[in-house]
């Protein structure tokens, strides 16, 4: 029997010094010089949803509320609910555990078709300046909160979860699978002045749990 | 001037978000007694109206949504909704 191998839509020029094979992925923990940020890591394992349904906002996944306002965010016990518009919800699991796909037709696993990657630490926002004319230090805006648009030109879906005035924090963006190769390489070359190095899973989870705390 | 338009999910965005639906030319007409030269009209036939007029926009680069604004074709800016058309 051959086994079942989940490959990531990017991949970073350098190797992990640290790996883990979870759920038929192979999940980059640490890499070697990893710096002291900004921070790029690739979080394709990390299990996502779609949730559509007419009455969206009454429907709780992960016993977590749908927000009720196009943009707005849930975050709680390592999970994000994202409210994207009147029907639809994105669902974004943040933790090591992949959990099942709940019985509800509503729900879509769109985690092997889509990037998913966090932008995180010192300067992050200065980056994502470089490459997107959105606002994501809108001082209007309270984090997290979730933007539909362009991205390096490409269609994505941003949530940002930590912002500060001086430009450091973090957001997470999802894009369709296609375009994984040259989004690491855009935003790659956008921070690359500004000291952008590939971080593993751990880092995010301890961002993720400052977050939480 | 940069045309920006005023998405009812994501707010004002840059209009190069954005892809023309075309003029909003109200609903549908009935079937019933459609003539062919009535049909072409509804479906090729345009005001090209210069000053205010309501178009389909459609949120390409964001939510995905279909909505109708109101532009002014003469300055590339959205307008609020005319009284008259109220």
């Amino acid at each position: 029997m051959v086994a079942i191998k989940r490959q990531s839509p990017v991949q970073f020029k350098v190797s992990p010094r640290n790996t883990e094979v979870r759920d038929n992925w192979t999940v980059a923990l640490e890499y070697d010089e990893e710096g002291r940020g900004p921070w790029l890591a690739d979080l394709a394992h990390k299990t996502r949803w779609d949730l559509q349904d007419s009455k969206v906002g009454e429907q709780r996944p992960c016993d977590l509320a749908v927000p009720a306002t196009p943009g707005s965010c849930t975050f709680a016990n390592d999970t994000l609910v994202n409210r994207m518009n009147r029907t639809q919800t994105s669902v974004y699991h943040l933790g090591a555990a992949a959990p099942a796909l709940p019985d509800f037709a509503g729900y879509t696993d769109v985690t092997e078709s889509t990037v998913f990657l966090a932008l995180f630490g010192p300067k992050a926002f200065h980056i994502a300046e470089k490459l997107s004319a959105l606002d994501f230090l809108d001082p209007a805006k309270q984090a997290p909160f979730l933007y539909q648009g362009p991205f390096c030109h490409v269609p994505c879906q941003i949530v940002t979860l930590e912002k500060a005035a001086d430009g450091s924090g973090g957001f997470l963006l999802t894009c369709s699978r296609g375009y994984g190769d040259s989004m690491i390489h855009a935003i790659l070359e956008a921070g690359s002045s500004l000291g952008l190095r590939p971080a593993g899973e751990n880092r995010f989870s301890a961002w993720i749990r400052g977050l939480q705390e | 001037m940069a045309l920006i338009l005023t998405c009812p999910v994501c707010g004002k965005r840059n209009g190069y978000e954005f892809r023309y639906g075309g003029e909003d030319k109200g609903p549908r007409p009935a079937e019933a007694g459609l003539t062919p030269a009535a049909w072409c009209d509804y479906v090729h036939m345009n005001k090209c109206t210069a000053g205010v007029l309501k178009e389909w926009w459609f949120h390409r680069d964001g939510c995905g949504s279909w909505f109708t604004t109101w532009r002014d074709t003469t300055k590339n800016l959205e307008v609020a909704q005319p009284e008259a058309s109220k």
